[in-house]
């Protein structure tokens, strides 16, 4: 084959052309596109996920396009009657605001062999949750002796400068506000006595991180001892070497439901459903659930095993006893009023 | 000017070459920004009411112009910093041996090759609780508990003007290296002292280098969210953060609109006060 500049150039232009304008190349149908999260959740569904349903419908075209719940939503919104987007994964607030915006698909629940499997509080007929996200109290068992057991602990004069939170623009920042208004007589609706209880916090604050990654940081630097923090992130840390450990509070751990949505007017309805089964069935959930990736797993016929196992629970039974579910409906209503009020009242 | 009109102006140049960034400016930077100029002009998060409600909300709050206030305030105190500290350096760099001044510009452009999240990470570690400088401090007996220099406004004016220094001496660089060594050597003859010989030859000669560096360090410092938001922490809200929130976390596009065209402006006003001066500076040079 002989090249010359002309045809060099035309490829080029193609080549150019398709990736510019990829509905040309995907003019009949184009693979299914699954909106995973970026980072440990990515790397989960493309070692785990996909494969899985990949071998049960016959090797179909999927591609993982990890990116934030907030840019999910405005690339659908952006093209609601062909949205480049099949299936969305979403944090409980983002959630409820793509269902209020229109952009879920009911979940085929009749035709589901695994929906009635899920354990109630995962049952969500606009898309079902697949896995919990647990937060707890993580602590430097270096520095703390003696484990936690309350979120009132973190409110002791021994850990004086000691302790990490994070603001409220992360759904675990929003969740502990929310817990600890109820543990000082709050609730969804009312979050005053966790503002007063921020204020006695402060002697104790060392940082404010800006989301609950830096928290992994200030705990490798020392510069907390102690935070409120999500399971599956200390995993990580402590895969690495860093000495920190997870425990569950006495008031019930808060779990959050991360849960997954055909999105509406997708041109994959059919794969999309079968995407999300794959999601829920035991098998993939199980596989979840071991080293590395720990995910709590939320089919019921999961048995839970390992860590989670160790300091989360045993079985379906101790798990709704020991999660503490929140009202996110209740929670958007008032959130941006929040997190102005801590904008402008937390300052150490 | 003022040549006389020839069958072919050889003065003019066609604009054809720059059409092609000309479009894509227009594309992708003046389109997105009148989109965001409507966004802007509505009273709801679902932009169906054209209203300034935004802008009154953000103008009439104290809150919010506490934050728009620190943040240029910020700038100011990096870009002070980075112009005292970046000053000797470009000064020394037009006073030393070729050799030297392959060191001095690797020094300089040695941040620039790396991200600038491993720089501020590598400030976490420096300003840590258990970092360089408690760690040091603490060895020489100097304080027995470690100082709190993360999450506060001096760890974040110092990682940024670290991280933005270059911007400020490489126009400096160049500025003191169009200045004729033979003024300093007139100056000393003519019964000039040194430093009266820098504020008055030195400093207005090399002050569009100074207008250069500064704007450049005030707009960088200013918006570098990343380092921000990592040394500085959730509590310290500075424009881009708050940006963020209201688009990201509350979805409140107009008003996240708002606060960008407001920010965009303030920054314009301080950049044309530093053209300003940078025009005023040229009565200096004495053309």
């Amino acid at each position: 084959m002989i090249l010359n500049r002309r045809s060099l150039m035309t490829t080029a232009l193609t080549l150019g052309a398709m990736k510019a304008f990829p509905g040309l190349s995907y003019a009949q149908a184009r693979p299914l596109v699954f909106a995973t999260f970026t980072g440990s959740w990515e790397e989960a569904h493309k070692a785990v996920l996909v494969p899985a349903f990949r071998k049960a419908n016959a090797d179909a075209a999927i591609v993982l396009d990890p990116m934030l719940s907030v840019d999910q939503i405005a690339k659908i919104n952006a093209a609601k009657a062909n949205p480049p987007i099949d299936v969305m994964l979403h944090d409980p607030g983002p959630a409820l605001i793509a269902i209020g915006q229109d952009l879920a698909e009911p979940y085929p629940v009749d035709k589901s062999a695994y929906y009635k499997d899920l354990i109630t509080e995962a049952q969500e007929p606009m898309g079902p949750a697949p896995f919990f996200q647990v937060v707890g109290l993580t602590y430097n068992p270096e520095a703390i002796k003696t484990p936690p057991t309350s979120w009132a602990d973190l409110w002791k004069p021994e850990f004086k400068g000691r302790v990490g939170i994070t603001n409220l623009n992360s759904t675990l920042g929003t969740g502990w506000l929310v817990e600890i208004a109820k543990m000082r007589g709050g609730s969804e609706a009312n979050v005053d006595p966790a503002f007063k209880a921020l204020e006695e916090l402060k002697p104790n604050l060392a940082a404010v991180a800006a989301n609950p990654g830096a928290l992994a940081t200030l705990f490798q630097q020392g510069q907390i001892d102690i935070s409120p923090g999500n399971f599956n992130a200390i995993q990580i840390l402590k895969a690495r070497g860093v000495p920190v450990e997870f425990v569950a509070p006495k008031e019930g751990a808060i779990a959050f439901k991360t849960t997954i949505h055909i999105v509406k007017n997708s041109p994959n309805r059919e794969l999309a459903f079968k995407l999300i089964e794959a999601s829920l069935s035991p098998e993939v959930q199980t596989t979840l659930m071991n080293p590395p990736y720990l995910i709590v797993p939320t089919n019921s016929k999961v048995a839970m095993g390992g860590e989670i196992a160790r300091v989360l629970a045993k079985d379906t039974a101790e798990l709704k006893q020991k999660f503490v579910f929140q009202d996110w409906k209740k929670i958007n209503e008032q959130r941006s009023a929040w997190i102005e009020r801590f904008n402008r009242e937390i300052k150490i | 000017m003022g040549t006389a009109p020839a069958s072919r102006d050889v003065t003019s140049y066609g604009m054809g070459l720059a059409a092609p960034l000309a479009l894509f400016f227009l594309v992708f930077f003046v389109a997105p920004l009148l989109q965001l100029l409507w966004l802007s002009l509505h009273n709801d998060t679902a932009a169906l009411h054209w209203g300034l409600g935004q802008y009154i909300h953000f103008l009439t709050d104290p809150f919010s112009l506490g934050v728009l206030g620190s943040t240029l305030l910020l700038g100011a105190e990096v870009t002070a910093v980075c112009l005292v500290l970046g000053f000797p350096i470009a000064w020394l760099y037009q006073r030393v041996g070729p050799r030297l001044q392959t060191i001095i510009i690797l020094i300089v452009l040695l941040p620039l090759l790396t991200s600038v999240v491993v720089r501020t990470f590598a400030w976490i570690v420096i300003l840590g609780r258990q970092g360089i400088i408690n760690a040091t401090l603490q060895s020489l007996g100097i304080i027995d508990t470690p100082l709190k220099l993360l999450y506060t406004q001096f760890g974040v004016v110092i990682a940024l003007a670290q991280v933005q220094m270059p911007l400020m001496t490489l126009p400096l660089i160049t500025a003191l290296g169009r200045i004729d060594p033979n003024l300093d050597d007139a100056s000393c003859s003519l019964g000039a002292g040194s430093w009266r010989t820098f504020f008055r030859i030195v400093l207005p000669l090399s002050l569009p280098g100074v207008i250069a560096g500064c704007t450049l360090t005030y707009a960088a410092a200013i918006t570098a969210f990343i380092t921000q938001s990592l040394v500085g922490g959730g509590q310290m809200l500075f424009m881009p953060m708050y940006l963020y929130q209201q688009a990201s976390t509350l979805q409140n596009w107009p008003f996240a609109s708002a606060i960008s065209i407001i920010f965009l402006l303030a920054v314009l006003a301080v950049v044309s006060v530093f053209t300003t001066l940078g025009r005023l500076s040229r009565g200096f040079g004495g053309e």
